[in-house]
C-alpha cells in the first residue's frame, strides 16, 4: 500500500474544489452523506496508509460516536458542538483503550482482533437495548440544531456544515502526516523492527494512531446522527466497517483526499446502480477486484497518473 | 440445572463442536499453507448448500448432492485461484483478503439472482430422519450422522497430512513455501490444490448442514464468523487446532445457552480476542 | 424496474431539480400523484423488501387512480440501511414534493421514516411490527396495517389455551431483542391471567442459528406447549430444530409471530404438520378484499398471494381508500378520512382506529396439516381461529396530536 503524501497543496485544492462542486452535481442530502462517509473513511485510510494497519472494525467507533452523540443530544439536551466533541472523545478513548491491547499483535491477528471487537460492540448495543433502542435503533434525537445561532436544518446548510467538518479533519490528517509524529508512523510502516531498534516506543505510536483514527470515526458517527436524527443499528454493524474500508480503498489510501473521492464515487455509483439493478453489490465487488489487481492506489492514484501525463505533454510543448 | 441436563448439554456441545470443526477445517488448511485468511470461505459453504438444495429438488437424492456440492465448489475455487488469486501472491496479504471478500460478495449476489432471496428447506435424507434414543436422551439421527462424517473427515485428513507424501509437502510448505519450491516441487500446484481442498471441505460442510439449517443467501455470515473464531482459538493453520477449537466453541455455546444465553455470542468473540492477546498462535498452534 | 425519470433525476438532473420547483415540472401532466414506496431491494432484508414492494406496486397498478388522480409509484430503495431510507425520504419530500409515503422493510426503518414524514407533514402508511409505531412513537401522519405484539399474543395464546384445556405447562423460547421481549411480556400477562404455569424461558440473541441447547433445556421441563417469541428466519430455525429433536411428540409448538405461506414453504409440509402458527394474513381466507389481492397476484405470478405481497398491497390500499373517501390528495383531508374508516381489506372488513391509527383486523391462529390432507401445494395449514385483539387506545402509550 502506498505511502500517504507529504505535499498537501495540490491535494487540498482538489478536495476543496470537489467539496464546492458537489452540491451542484448531486442533491444536497446525498452530498452530506458523501461528506460524512468520507470522514469515516479517513479513519481507515489513516491507519492503513500512514501506519500500515488494516482495520476491519472502524464501524465500532463510528457506532459508538453516533450513540454517544445521539443519547447526549436527546436525554441530556446537549448542543450540537458539545455533543459532537463528546462523540469524538468517546471514539478516541475507546480506541485508545482497545488499541493499546490490539497493537501488540500483527498482521492477520491484528485484523481479526479489530473484527472481534467490532462484533462485540454490536452485541453490546443489542444487549443494552434500554439505552440504545436495540434493533429498532435510537430514535427521537432532536433535529433542530443551531450553529452559532444559525439553523442548519436546511439541506444546503447541513451540507456546508458536514463539508466543513470533513475539511477540518482532512487538514488535521494532513498536518499529522507532515509532522514528526507522522514521520515516525511512516518509519514504523516501512520497517517496524528498525524503528524499535532506533529506540521508538512503537506500541505507543501505534496506539496513538489507533486512538486518533477512532476519534475521527467517532466524529463521523456523531455527524451521521446529526444528519439523520436517529441512530440506525447498522452504524455499528460489520457492514459499516466493510463499507468504510471499501470506500477508502476505492479512493486510494495514498492520500487523505482519496477518502473524499472514494466516498463520492461509491455513494453516487451505488445510488445510480441500485436504481437499475438490485444486485449492484456484485458490480462493486468486481470493481474492488479490478482495483486490487490493476489500480491499488485507488482513484487518487489514477488522478495523479492522468495529471502526470498532462505535465509530460505540456513539458514537451 | 440437573446433572442429567448438564451432561446432555456437554454431549450436545461436543456434537455442535464437531459440526463447527467441519465448518472451519477448510479455512485453517488454506491459512496454514497460503498464509492468508480466505474471506470467501463462507461463500463456498453457501454455494454448496444451494447446490445441494437444487440437486435434491431435481433428483430427490441427497447422495448426489453430497457428491456434486464439494466437487463443483472445488472447481469454482480452482477457477478463482487461477484467474485471480495467483496474481496476488506477490502483493501484501491485504490483497488476498480483499479479493476473497469481493468474490464472496459476488457469489452471494449470484445466488440471490438465481434462487431468489427467500430461504428454502432441504429435507433430511429419509434414511436418516427420526431420532435415536441413547438412554434417557433423544438425539436426531441426522445430526449423529453429520458428527460421524466430521469425525471421519478428521481422521482421513490426519492420515493424509501426517502419513502421505502430499501431506508432508503441505506441512513443509506451511513452514516455508520458498524452501519447498527450491526443492523442485511445483509450489504453484500445491497452492492450487490446497485452495481447492479447503473450498471442498467448506462445501462438504455446506451440504451436510443444509438439512439442519435450511438454505438462505445470508447463511455465509454465520459460517465465516464461526470459522474465524474456531480457527483463531484453536490455532490458525493446524488440523488439531480446528478440532480443539471447534469442540471448545461448541461447548461454550451449548453450556452458555442454559447459563447466560444472551451473553453467548459476546462470550465467543471475547474468547477469540482473549486467545489472540494471550496466546496468538491458539491453543494448539506452534510458535 | 427501470424508471427513467428516477435515474435521470438521481444522476444528472440535480441542477434541474434544485432550480425547478415541483409545480413547474408537473404543470404539463394530467394530475398525477406520486406515491413513494420505501423498501430494501438489497441487503439482508432483500427477501422481505422485494415481496412487499411487489404488493405495493401491483396494488397501485390495479387501482390505477384515486379521486381522479393518476397514481405513480416511485420506489425508494434503501438498500437495507435505515439511514439511507431517511435520506431518500427527505430528498423525495423536499426535492420532489412527494407527500404520500408507504412501506418499510423493518421496524427500525419505519420508526425513522415515520418521524421524517411527520416533520414534513406528509402521510405514511407502513407495515412494521414494533409496538412503538402505534404506541409511544405514534404520530398524526402514520398508519400501520399489521397487528403488533399484544394482538399477536392474545389472538394465538388465548384460543390455544381454550383449545388445549389440559395444557398447563408452557415454556417460551424468546429472541432477546425489543420485539421478542414484547411478545414474551404479553405472553406472561396472559399466562398469569389464565393460570398457566410458565415453566421457563430461554433467551437467544438476534444472530443465533443454533438452538439445540435451548431446546434441550425446554425439553427437560417437559412442557405441554412451547411458545416461540421471535421473528423471521429465527422462527423457522427454532421450529425446524425443535422438530428434529423429536419435541413434537410430547409438546405442542406455537410460533406466535409468523409470516405464513413463505415460512410454511421454507419448512415444508412434514415440518408444518401439527405446529401452530400465528399469522397476519392467509390466502385461504376468502373475502372480497382478499379476492382483489389474489386476482392481481395471480396475474403477475400465477400463484396465490403470500403475506409479503398482501401486506404491501394493504398499505397501498389504505392510502388509496383515504384519497377516495376524502376526494382529495391533500394530506390533512386524507388523514381525517382515514380515521375511523372501514374498508374491505385482505383479511376482510378492516377499520382504522382514530386514536392510534392502528388498523383493527383479524390475526389468525393456524394449524399445520398432514401432507395427505393438502388440497394443493399451498394448502399447508388451516385457520383455527381469527381474532381481533387489541389493547384499548389509552393503554398503548400513544399520545396523538389533534391535527397535523
Amino acid at each position: 500500500m502506498q505511502a500517504l503524501e507529504r505535499s498537501p497543496n495540490l491535494a487540498t485544492a482538489v478536495v476543496l474544489a470537489t467539496l464546492i462542486v458537489l452540491p451542484f452535481v448531486v442533491p444536497a442530502t446525498l452530498a452530506s452523506q458523501i461528506a460524512i462517509f468520507a470522514t469515516g473513511a479517513l479513519s481507515v485510510a489513516l491507519l492503513l496508509g500512514a501506519v500500515g494497519l488494516l482495520s476491519f472494525g472502524q464501524g465500532l467507533y463510528l457506532g459508538v460516536g453516533a450513540y454517544v452523540c445521539g443519547i447526549l443530544a436527546k436525554d441530556a439536551g446537549m448542543g450540537l458542538i458539545p455533543a459532537l466533541l463528546m462523540a469524538t472523545l468517546a471514539g478516541a478513548v475507546l480506541a485508545g483503550i482497545l488499541g493499546s491491547v490490539i497493537v501488540r499483535r500483527h498482521g492477520v491477528y491484528f485484523v481479526m482482533l479489530t473484527l472481534a471487537f467490532g462484533q462485540m460492540g454490536y452485541f453490546a448495543v443489542l444487549a443494552f437495548k434500554n439505552v440504545t433502542g436495540g434493533e429498532n435503533g435510537l430514535t427521537g434525537v432532536p433535529r433542530q440544531f443551531d450553529l452559532l445561532g444559525l439553523s442548519i436544518a436546511n439541506p444546503l446548510a447541513m451540507y456546508v456544515f458536514m463539508a466543513g467538518a470533513f475539511f477540518l479533519v482532512f487538514l488535521l490528517v494532513q498536518r499529522v502526516i507532515a509532522s514528526p509524529f507522522g514521520s515516525v508512523l511512516a518509519a514504523i510502516r516501512e520497517n517496524e523492527p528498525r524503528s524499535i531498534a532506533l529506540g521508538y516506543a512503537v506500541a505507543r505510536y501505534k496506539t496513538a494512531a489507533v486512538a486518533l483514527a477512532g476519534g475521527i470515526a467517532g466524529l463521523a458517527g456523531g455527524l451521521h446522527v446529526v444528519f439523520l436524527g436517529f441512530v440506525p443499528p447498522s452504524d455499528i454493524e460489520l457492514e459499516m466497517s466493510q463499507r468504510l474500508l471499501v470506500i477508502a480503498l476505492i479512493g486510494g489510501i495514498g492520500s487523505p483526499g482519496g477518502a473524499l473521492l472514494g466516498s463520492a464515487f461509491y455513494t453516487i455509483v451505488s445510488e445510480a446502480l441500485s436504481e437499475i439493478w438490485p444486485r449492484w453489490l456484485a458490480l462493486i465487488a468486481l470493481l474492488l477486484i479490478g482495483l486490487v489487481l490493476f489500480l491499488p492506489g485507488g482513484l487518487w492514484s489514477a488522478g495523479r497518473r492522468i495529471s502526470a501525463l498532462f505535465e509530460r505533454k505540456t513539458a514537451h510543448e | 440445572m440437573s446433572a442429567q441436563l448438564l451432561l446432555f448439554q456437554v454431549l450436545n456441545g461436543v456434537g455442535i463442536g464437531m459440526i463447527y470443526f467441519l465448518l472451519s477445517v477448510g479455512l485453517t488448511l488454506i491459512f496454514g499453507l497460503m498464509r492468508f485468511v480466505n474471506f470467501a470461505h463462507g461463500a463456498f459453504y453457501l454455494a454448496a448448500a444451494y447446490i445441494a438444495y437444487a440437486v435434491v429438488l431435481w433428483t430427490g437424492s441427497f447422495w448426489w448432492a453430497l457428491l456434486f456440492g464439494p466437487v463443483l465448489v472445488a472447481i469454482l475455487a480452482l477457477i478463482i485461484e487461477r484467474l485471480l488469486l495467483r496474481h496476488t501472491y506477490a502483493l501484501p496479504h491485504e490483497a488476498q483478503i480483499l479479493i476473497t471478500f469481493a468474490v464472496a460478495l459476488i457469489i452471494q449476489e449470484a445466488i440471490i439472482l438465481i434462487f431468489s432471496p427467500l430461504g428454502h428447506n432441504v429435507p433430511v435424507p429419509s434414511a436418516l430422519s427420526g431420532v435415536l434414543f441413547l438412554g434417557p436422551y433423544v438425539y436426531p439421527s441426522y445430526r449423529l450422522a453429520v458428527i460421524g462424517v466430521a469425525a471421519l473427515v478428521a481422521v482421513v485428513l490426519w492420515i493424509a497430512i501426517e502419513r502421505t507424501k502430499m501431506g508432508s509437502i503441505l506441512r513443509a510448505g506451511s513452514e516455508s513455501a520458498e524452501m519447498v519450491g527450491l526443492l523442485g516441487i511445483n509450489v504453484d500446484r500445491v497452492f492450487m490444490a490446497t485452495f481447492a481442498l479447503g473450498a471442498a471441505l467448506a462445501g462438504l460442510a455446506g451440504v451436510l448442514v443444509a438439512p439442519l439449517r435450511g438454505v438462505e443467501p445470508f447463511m455465509s455470515a454465520e459460517a465465516l464468523g464461526i470459522a474465524f473464531v474456531v480457527v483463531v482459538v484453536g490455532g490458525l493453520g493446524t488440523l488439531s487446532g480446528a478440532l480443539v477449537g471447534g469442540i471448545l466453541i461448541g461447548l461454550v455455546q451449548s453450556i452458555m445457552s442454559t447459563l447466560w444465553p444472551e451473553g453467548a455470542q459476546l462470550m465467543i468473540y471475547a474468547a477469540m480476542a482473549l486467545v489472540i492477546l494471550i496466546r496468538p498462535t491458539g491453543l494448539m498452534g506452534r510458535i | 424496474m427501470i424508471d427513467r425519470r428516477r435515474v435521470l433525476t438521481g444522476v444528472a438532473a440535480a441542477p434541474l431539480v434544485l432550480a425547478a420547483p415541483a409545480f413547474i415540472r408537473r404543470a404539463n401532466a394530467q394530475s398525477v400523484v406520486d406515491v413513494a414506496g420505501v423498501y430494501s431491494m438489497s441487503g439482508t432484508f432483500a427477501n422481505v423488501g422485494s415481496g412487499l414492494n411487489d404488493g405495493s406496486k401491483w396494488a397501485i397498478e390495479q387501482y390505477g387512480s384515486a379521486a381522479g388522480n393518476k397514481l405513480n409509484y416511485v420506489l425508494l430503495d434503501d438498500r437495507g440501511d435505515a439511514g439511507e431510507a431517511v435520506r431518500k425520504v427527505q430528498e423525495a419530500m423536499t426535492q420532489r414534493g412527494i407527500k404520500h409515503v408507504i412501506g418499510c422493510t423493518n421496524s427500525a426503518i419505519a420508526l425513522a421514516v415515520q418521524k421524517e414524514v411527520y416533520a414534513r407533514k406528509g402521510i405514511y402508511i407502513n407495515e412494521a411490527g414494533a409496538d412503538e409505531i402505534t404506541g409511544k412513537d405514534c404520530n398524526k401522519s402514520s398508519f400501520r396495517w399489521p397487528v403488533a405484539c399484544y394482538s399477536a399474543v392474545n389472538a394465538t395464546v388465548r384460543p390455544l389455551i381454550e383449545k388445549l384445556p389440559k395444557a398447563k405447562r408452557w415454556y417460551t423460547i424468546t429472541g432477546q431483542y425489543v420485539f421478542g421481549d414484547s411478545l414474551l411480556s404479553n405472553c406472561k400477562d396472559v399466562f398469569k391471567e389464565k393460570g398457566i404455569e410458565h415453566v421457563g424461558n430461554s433467551y437467544h440473541s438476534l444472530s443465533d442459528r443454533e438452538y439445540s441447547g435451548y431446546i434441550a433445556t425446554a425439553m427437560a421441563q417437559s412442557p405441554d406447549v412451547l411458545a416461540i417469541c421471535n421473528f423471521g428466519n429465527q422462527t423457522v430455525d427454532v421450529v425446524r430444530q425443535a422438530i428434529s429433536y423429536g419435541m413434537k411428540r410430547n409438546t405442542k409448538i406455537l410460533a406466535v409471530w409468523s409470516t405464513g405461506l413463505d415460512q410454511f414453504q421454507a419448512l415444508g409440509p412434514e415440518n408444518c404438520e401439527d405446529i401452530y402458527f400465528g399469522a397476519n394474513f392467509w390466502h385461504g381466507v376468502d373475502t372480497p378484499g382478499s379476492r382483489r389481492v389474489a386476482e392481481i397476484v395471480k396475474q403477475k405470478t400465477g400463484d396465490v398471494p403470500n403475506y409479503l405481497q398482501a401486506c404491501g398491497y394493504a398499505v397501498s390500499q389504505i392510502l388509496i381508500e383515504g384519497i377516495n373517501k376524502a376526494n382529495s390528495t391533500e394530506v390533512p383531508a386524507i388523514i381525517k378520512a382515514l380515521e375511523g374508516l372501514s374498508y374491505e381489506g385482505p383479511t376482510g372488513t378492516e377499520t382504522i382506529r382514530p386514536e392510534d391509527h392502528q388498523v383493527v383486523k383479524d390475526y389468525y391462529l393456524m394449524l399445520g396439516k398432514a401432507k395427505s390432507k393438502m388440497k394443493d401445494k399451498n394448502d399447508l395449514c388451516d385457520v383455527v381461529a381469527a381474532t381481533k385483539a387489541f389493547l384499548p387506545p389509552e393503554k398503548t402509550g400513544c399520545q396523538m396530536a389533534a391535527s397535523l
